[in-house]
């Protein structure tokens, strides 16, 4: 039972870092039709500036908000340099685009910082436990499901409360009718790439804590997770990209303990299986919203 | 019919007497008496083979570029570099492939082999390692340097028809070496430095180990834990907890240190084949669940992603290749190339010896065709390379190396033991 326990705590504080990084997938696919594979270069570039900073001498409290506003920033330079010009195009060539921007980010630190890992240190209470009963509670899981209860909560706020969430809504349910209703197209689809970098930079910065190194394909992994939560709990979905992202952290973890040790190695497999199972009997992911086609 | 009776003869006394001379040259070394005749061949063949060694490499690393000898003006001898530049080789291909033509120009500078200039050229392999190693081949190349993946050298030993000797100078993964295919290996490999791991670890008193694979037979990240565990439990040790995990991906272990906790004391041994910044990761966790005096071991994978460097690295034991030492020539040379400040210092010195050990099978076989290069390769023994004495003969390309032992402190590595 403890160790149940302690697996579902673990795998609630991998699950909101998957939730942060699908919301982010979510709000620029609501607005774009855009699954970007991109997204990981938010984490990708953060990463390196964490790095370059430890090295002049920065501690974490300074890092953190220079990992946040370098995401926002990469964001919107890159809905700048390479979306904008393909808007409006097919999703296909807007999902080409989002590759080419992932391999372009990626070979230019390959070639011009370097191809090896750079670690830096990770924070002091990154493995610091509270013990509870019997439960020892990793400090870093609690920090980073209170933090992402609290940005969910300031992001529906934003969603609901704001011209601008009201103004994406609508055009996440209609892009065309929202431009004919007087929604300014640039920067509806401008704030969604600013929504989405802070988000993902949120994401990166208990991301980049753990990993404590960054490569230049250190994206990857983020960005598959995120598109995952996100496809799990439905495409277009925010709430769907919340409940996504939480499924995948519990499903990662309790299988991991939960299948015999000969096959543990198998556990991402199993996750993969269960994603197909579901997509076969709930094609549209947890919670589907309808597609609107547009023509 | 009496005449072809006499030349038959005369052909038959004729060959017994070639065949009676070429005894004498051969056998020179256990005649008792041997004649003036086959004191003059032997001390021909002392003079070739003298020349045939002198591969000076101590005068190689010392040479002046601001001074150099007479430009070597003989057939230059063609090294062939395929490297991977990508992010999982590009670590050491990148410094590996600016070393090589650095030491080349050094050789050089010295006057050449033998009066031979070295030419080095290299091909990033790219997508189609086969297509860089034809472009070499038909550039001239006479022996190849790899990448340390079998995913490159094989279509390296296809596209050379097995015929050239490809030094995979990175690489620890032991069925990558293939003598008859003449494929090299230049360090010891992942049985070699796993088994040495576990032999240090029961040295030090040991019997209960926890071990993180990424599944059996895997390479790398399996076979050596699998190594690890058959030398341990093979001396008498247990292995109380083996976990899996994904190499090179995984930084959060909370599921496994969950399970470990539930059975180690803290007396353990710690050992796997992961990357610096995933160890530093797990030890964190189990220090975080109470384990704080489980010892960690590991492998060159330590030093090739930067153990030295972070700061959760501090006393943990791992297999390097190489300890650099400063003030040698070896230091200087990897200084001045610029590499000794690259992703991975320790692993230049086996692109180095991958050079001289293609070169001393040119010295060997006195020949430039590739087959006969090889053939000199296979032959090599206690060749005294920069990283050690490498052998060949009577191996399957992997060479017997000494395995060194050492413990992070104070941000650099301290040498505790060599086996082997």
């Amino acid at each position: 039972m403890t160790e149940l326990l302690q697996n579902l705590i673990d795998g609630l504080g991998r699950g909101s870092i998957y939730a942060l990084l699908a919301l982010g997938v979510a709000v620029v696919f609501g607005i774009m039709h855009l699954l970007n594979f991109a997204h990981g270069e938010l984490i990708t570039i953060p990463g390196y500036l964490t790095y370059w900073a430890f090295n002049q001498g920065w501690n974490w409290w300074t890092v953190v908000p220079l990992i946040i506003v370098s995401a926002v920033l990469s964001s919107l330079l890159i809905e700048r340099v390479a979306f904008s010009r393909v808007r409006g195009a097919s999703d296909f060539t807007l999902l080409l685009t989002s590759f080419g921007v992932h391999f372009i980010v990626a070979a230019g630190f390959l070639l011009y910082v370097s191809a090896s890992v750079k670690p830096y240190p990770r924070p002091g209470w990154f493995a610091d436990t509270i013990a509870v009963g019997s439960l020892n509670i990793e400090v870093f899981d609690l920090a980073v499901i209170v933090v992402t209860i609290i940005v969910l909560a300031g992001t529906t706020w934003l969603l609901q409360r704001t011209m601008f969430g009201l103004a994406l809504r609508a055009a996440a349910s209609d892009f065309d009718t929202a431009r004919l209703m007087g929604v300014k197209s640039d920067s509806v689809i401008r704030g969604a790439f600013a929504l989405s970098g802070f988000l993902a930079g949120i994401a990166g910065v208990f991301w980049i804590m753990r990993e404590g190194q960054v490569t230049p394909t250190a994206g990857i992994n983020p960005m598959l997770q995120g598109v995952l939560a996100a496809l799990i709990g439905g495409l277009g979905s925010l709430r769907g990209a919340v409940l996504g992202g939480l499924v995948l952290g519990l499903a990662e973890v309790l299988l991991r303990s939960w299948l015999p040790v000969g096959i543990q190695n198998l556990t991402t497999g199993f996750v993969f299986v269960m994603i197909a199972l579901l997509f076969i009997f709930r094609p549209g992911g947890l919670l589907s919203v309808p597609q609107v086609e547009r023509v | 019919m009496t005449i072809r009776k006499l030349m038959a003869l005369l052909a038959i006394l004729a060959m017994l007497a070639a065949a009676c001379g070429s005894d004498g040259d051969s056998d020179t070394a256990t005649d008792d008496a041997p004649a003036e005749s086959d004191e003059g061949d032997a001390m021909e063949d002392d003079a070739m083979a003298e020349e045939s060694h002198s591969l000076d490499i101590d005068a190689v690393l010392a040479a002046d570029l601001s001074n150099c000898a007479e430009a070597p003006t003989g057939d230059p001898i063609k090294v062939g570099m395929v490297m991977d530049f990508s992010e999982a080789a590009g670590f050491v291909d990148v410094p590996g492939s600016e070393v090589v033509p650095y030491v080349a120009s050094l050789a050089n500078c010295a006057g050449g082999i033998n009066g031979r200039p070295v030419e080095v050229e290299v091909r990033e392999s790219g997508a189609d390692p086969a297509l860089a190693t034809q472009d070499l081949i038909d550039w001239g190349a006479q022996f190849f340097i790899g990448p340390p993946f079998a995913d490159a050298t094989l279509p390296m030993q296809q596209t050379g028809g097995g015929e050239y000797a490809i030094f995979a100078a990175a690489s620890t993964e032991p069925t990558l070496a293939d003598a008859a295919n003449n494929t090299f290996l230049v360090t010891f490999d992942d049985n070699g430095q796993s088994s040495a791991a576990a032999e240090f670890a029961l040295a030090q008193g040991f019997t209960r180990a926890i071990v993180f694979t990424e599944g059996e037979g895997v390479p790398y990240s399996g076979v050596n834990p699998d190594a690890f565990k058959a030398a341990f439990t093979a001396g008498g040790g247990e292995i109380v907890s083996e976990q899996t995990y994904a190499w090179f991906v995984d930084t959060d272990f909370s599921a496994q240190v969950n399970e470990i906790a539930g059975v180690a004391d803290g007396t353990e041994v710690f050992f796997s084949a992961a990357a610096a910044f995933q160890v530093t990761a797990l030890r964190a966790q189990m220090e975080g669940q109470g384990l704080e005096t489980v010892n960690y071991m590991g492998t060159d994978a330590l030093d090739a992603t930067g153990i030295i460097a972070d700061p959760g690295g501090e006393g943990m034991v791992h297999t390097p290749h190489t300890l650099l030492v400063e003030g040698t020539a070896l230091y200087d040379v990897l200084d001045a190339s610029g590499t000794l400040a690259s992703d991975a210092p320790s692993f230049m010195p086996l692109y180095i010896d991958s050079m001289f050990l293609g070169i001393q099978g040119i010295l060997d076989c006195g020949c430039d065709d590739p087959a006969g290069i090889a053939d000199a390769v296979k032959e090599i023994s206690s060749f005294p390379g920069v990283s050690g004495d490498i052998t060949y003969a009577g191996t399957n390309g992997i060479p017997p190396k000494a395995v060194p032992i050492v413990v992070v402190e104070n941000g650099a590595n301290v040498l505790l033991d060599t086996i082997g």
